[in-house]
């Protein structure tokens, strides 16, 4: 279908099957900020997607929906976009679904960028789910590749089954291309201050009037960013609430603190630190599970770290499979001992000189 | 709204993860041989779901879009305290993405005349937790996911959740009728009782739907409306670990000073 054929009464779009194909250019990225603040995958998706805008030839548009959002608009432009388009209004902040969507709907009726990249946070993925119905879009979940093939078509990458199987989805017949990427699996670039690009303000076309939910209370603090971390330990299950031994080796090892979604969602450690599908994807130095059974949903945001150990007091549990080094033992005794170890040894400093062999024994 | 309020829950059938095995010939998981299971977050849709007719009052209807054997997680729904179930079916329903799947829920949801519709926050088998957003924007509802907590506030048509968000939460107030996704792990499931066990296995039949039947056309589902197509698939070798198992803190302090982390 082409988007003016959208038939407003039931938002329901009539779908004849023909798309205009050529008829959509350019690679847009939602700029996801809340108050000012942008989202690190935002970051991210601009400079993965300035590599695809150059091999379409055409130009990387930066959507900025918010209220007083210029800044934004500006630090996209310094991140790698050739234009930003603004949508500035109160009714935008705080995000909702429903004015957003309508304002993208409209956009993209009048725009028709051939491809929108979303970052996978649970504010992305709500919107992404919601807009992409209306223009009829192809919407692509967790990806982790993202190319264009010789026609000009995108070619989105996501694991499936477990990580098995890498599954590249197109979408010849309909626009945009849409594709959402979690957080940490592509590297931001520094902004560069003398990049220059327009910034063109765009009608607002929501009312508030319209609008059928209200967000009566936010409470949001700092977000941890772990995706940068070169040494993580992460705690699990196995903590049983006591995280004192895992800190004490994340202390000693000088590394960040992170987590499985069962230690998340017990409330142990904030989500913000959360490792896997449904949280972040991190690729350290070393990263050392602890008390982590090693579901597929885990492993999958874990599994490109160059190091992993695993402590874990089942010798079956599938981690061991997705460990180089293992200790099969109690974490409330592993990690104390290793903490001491890691601040003793001198082997850990980095001289092995300096071992001293059955001392600690 | 009517006067009582009609709360659908949308359960999924998925292989059981717990349940597939590594081929030892491939190294690789085999999906094919595992057990079909309730998708695991559709078990907090539905405890969110039975919440609301506690507070509320109500119908509690689970529905489910797919062959006829999935059946199962629909008897397994009532057997949990679902009043009714709606078995989704059709042949023209075959190689539907997100797109074609959220709209035959959403038509669903209106032939059953929803105020609700809830959701797990997504499957465990495609993973996409793009459905319930999807269902919202072809009905033109309001949408809540993420949500750990919901209170209905149904004399004034609206629903409060509050909903996860990175870093923190936020209370959202949405006009009825809703598409609520449900956080994973939020909403403890109730087993299910006896009686109603034994009430779903031995007479429950559910309601069975085409696409004629909910006012949908066979090319406006399927694949011929899939935006998306699966256009290749790799196998990924597995990452290749070490998978030393080493004695104590010592040897693995040895090991790691080998490493290019501390070499
Ligand atoms: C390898 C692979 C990759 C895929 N990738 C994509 C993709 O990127 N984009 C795309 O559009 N499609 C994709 N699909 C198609 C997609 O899997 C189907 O459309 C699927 O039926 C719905 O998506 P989901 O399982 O991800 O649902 P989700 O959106 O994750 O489901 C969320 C919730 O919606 C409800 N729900 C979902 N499906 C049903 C149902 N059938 N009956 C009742 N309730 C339901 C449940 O409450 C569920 O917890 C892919 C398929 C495969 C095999
Ligand atoms: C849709 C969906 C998305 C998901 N997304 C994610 C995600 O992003 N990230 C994620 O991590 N999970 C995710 N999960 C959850 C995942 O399936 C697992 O349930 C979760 O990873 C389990 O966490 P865990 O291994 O820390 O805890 P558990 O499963 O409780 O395992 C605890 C482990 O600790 C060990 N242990 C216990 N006591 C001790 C001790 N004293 N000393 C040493 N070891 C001990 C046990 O042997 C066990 O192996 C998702 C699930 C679903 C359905």
């Amino acid at each position: 279908m082409s988007p003016d054929d959208a038939d407003g009464a039931n938002d329901e779009p009539v779908d004849d099957g023909t798309v205009d194909t050529d008829a959509y250019s350019d690679v847009w990225v939602f700029v996801e900020e809340h108050d000012g603040d942008v989202m690190t995958v935002s970051w991210e998706l601009l400079a993965e997607a300035r590599g695809l805008a150059d091999d379409l030839g055409e130009d990387l548009v930066a959507l900025v929906i918010g209220e007083d959002v210029d800044d934004v608009a500006g630090e996209a432009i310094e991140r790698g976009a050739d234009r930003a388009l603004v949508a500035d209004d109160p009714v935008f902040e705080p995000y909702r679904a429903d004015p957003y969507g309508e304002q993208f709907r409209a956009l993209v009726e009048e725009r028709r960028p051939a491809i929108v990249l979303i970052g996978g946070t649970h504010t992305g993925r709500d919107f992404a789910g919601r807009v992409a119905v209306p223009a009829h879009a192809g919407l692509t979940a967790d990806c982790t590749e993202l190319g264009v093939d010789d026609d000009g078509l995108l070619e989105a990458r996501r694991p499936a089954f477990g990580g098995n199987v890498l599954a590249t989805i197109v979408c010849a017949d309909h626009r945009p291309q849409m594709a959402t990427v979690r957080p940490g699996v592509f590297a931001a670039a520094a902004p560069d201050p003398d990049r220059a690009g327009a910034v063109e303000q765009v009608d607002v076309v929501v009312d508030e009037a319209d609008t059928v939910t209200e967000v009566r209370e936010r409470v949001v603090g700092d977000t941890a960013d772990i995706t940068e971390a070169d040494r993580i330990v992460a705690a699990g299950g196995g903590c049983n609430g006591d995280l004192s031994p895992v800190e004490a080796l994340a202390d000693a090892l000088d590394a960040d603190l992170a987590a499985s979604r069962k230690a998340v969602d017990e409330g142990w450690v904030d989500g913000s630190r959360q490792v896997g599908q449904t949280g972040k994807t991190v690729r350290p130095d070393l990263y050392v599970a602890v008390g982590i059974s090693g579901a597929v949903q885990h492993v999958e945001g874990m599994n490109d770290s160059d190091v992993v150990v695993a402590i874990n007091d089942d010798p079956n549990a599938p981690i061991f499979d997705h460990a180089d080094y293992g200790i099969v033992g109690d974490l409330f005794e592993v990690c104390p001992a290793l903490a001491e170890r890691v601040r003793d040894g001198e082997a850990l400093a980095g001289s092995e000189a300096d071992i001293e062999p059955e001392a600690q024994r | 709204m009517g006067d009582e309020p009609v709360i659908v829950v949308g359960v999924k059938q998925v292989p059981d993860d717990d349940e597939v095995r590594i081929d030892p010939d491939t190294g690789h998981l085999d999906r094919a041989s595992a057990p079909a299971v309730m998708n695991p977050p559709d078990r907090n849709a539905l405890e969110a779901a039975l919440g609301l007719r506690d507070d509320a009052g109500g119908t509690v209807v689970a529905v489910t879009m797919g062959p006829p054997t999935a059946t199962d997680v629909l008897e397994e729904a009532v057997a949990i305290g679902c009043d009714d179930a709606a078995l989704i079916t059709d042949r023209a329903f075959a190689g539907s993405d997100t797109w074609p799947t959220s709209l035959t829920l959403a038509a669903a949801a209106e032939s059953l005349g929803a105020d609700v519709f809830v959701c797990g926050e997504e499957t465990t088998d495609s993973s996409t937790g793009q459905v319930p957003p999807g269902i919202a924007a072809h009905l033109g509802w309001a949408q809540l996911t993420y949500a750990e907590e919901l209170d209905p506030e149904f004399d004034d048509e609206t629903l409060v959740a509050r909903r996860d968000v990175e870093g923190g939460h936020e209370v959202v107030a949405a006009e009825l009728p809703v598409v609520v996704a449900v956080a994973y792990g939020e909403f403890e499931p109730r087993p299910a009782g006896l009686h109603r066990k034994l009430y779903a296995e031995s007479e429950f039949e559910p309601i069975e739907l085409s696409a004629e039947d909910i006012g949908l056309d066979d090319d406006e589902v399927g694949i011929d409306a899939s935006p998306t197509e699966v256009g290749g698939m790799e196998t990924v070798e597995p990452v290749e670990r070490e998978r030393v198992v080493v004695e104590g803190v010592d040897e693995l302090a040895d090991e790691l000073a080998e490493t290019e982390v501390f070499g």
